[in-house]
């Protein structure tokens, strides 16, 4: 997906994205900050653990957004297809390291890499489709 | 998707579902037998722990199959968009869970999971999709 395109549906997705993005720095900062200096307690320090996590899922949201304007089915469809790439890679890599977890002791993965590693993998996935149909 | 189907797609993904099921769980009885007895290491702990995550790995390839498969569009659309709200819904419960572990220190979700927590989501949105075309 390029940054510069006339596609309108594109273009507010990167607009929701780029706003996201910046709610999530903004609220991942703040809630660094607060519990480092005042270490917060009770429902105060889980809402302010949950915000940098309500950013994310609104990106995921703007991404589904895209999904229902696009109007060009080619465009969803290979967008559609990395998405369940990208889920398939990632519960594969999740599931095989909490057995690893269980039986060999080997080290947490902290669960807020999922999401990131969920984009990679999908978005590995778009660059292997796009390839497919040059 | 119901359980008793004249749809040949449908038909042998249930076949298939019942037999990764029942190699899942052969696996992991075989795993936590010899842990328990053997307390293997190296490399055959290794082999050992991953064992149950291949047969769970092979339940996301079955469902990819079956959605080549099914020949009936409107069921195909259905599949894909239930997989696409498991995905949003396991990237929201993994990321909140996550910044709680790392914040309010949570107890750990074992990463395995995370495969469950999908299907729970792709088997509570179809319904509700359903419900949409009705």
């Amino acid at each position: 997906m390029n940054c510069s395109t006339n596609n309108p549906a594109k273009r507010r997705y990167m607009w929701r994205l780029a706003i996201t993005m910046a709610l999530y720095i903004a609220f991942l900062v703040l809630a660094i900050v607060i519990f480092v200096h005042y270490r917060p307690t009770g429902p105060l320090a889980w809402l302010l653990a949950v915000l940098p996590a309500l950013a994310i899922i609104l990106q995921i949201a703007a991404f589904g957004m895209y999904l229902s304007e696009e109007k060009d089915e080619f465009m969803r469809n290979l967008q559609v297809q990395a998405l369940l790439w990208g889920i398939g890679a990632t519960l594969s890599v999740t599931v095989t390291w909490g057995f690893l977890e269980n039986f060999v002791h080997l080290r947490h993965m902290d669960l807020y890499l999922v999401y990131p590693l969920y984009c990679v993998l999908s978005g590995l996935a778009l660059g292997i489709q796009h390839m497919r149909y040059k | 998707m119901e359980c008793k189907t004249s749809n040949p797609a449908a038909k042998r993904f249930m076949r298939r579902n019942l037999i990764t099921m029942l190699l899942y769980v052969l696996s992991l009885v075989l795993a936590i037998g010899v842990f328990l007895r053997y307390h293997p290491t190296g490399v055959l702990a290794y082999l050992l722990a991953v064992l149950p995550a291949i047969p769970l790995t092979g339940l996301l390839a079955i469902f990819g199959l079956y959605l080549a498969e099914e020949k009936d569009e409107f069921q195909r659309s259905i599949g894909v968009q239930s997989m696409l709200w498991g995905i949003g819904g396991t990237l929201a419960v993994t990321n909140i869970w996550g910044f709680l572990e790392s914040f309010v220190h949570l107890r750990h979700l074992n990463p395995s999971l995370d495969a469950v927590i999908f299907w729970i989501f792709v088997g509570i949105s179809i319904p509700f999709l359903l419900r949409r075309y009705r």
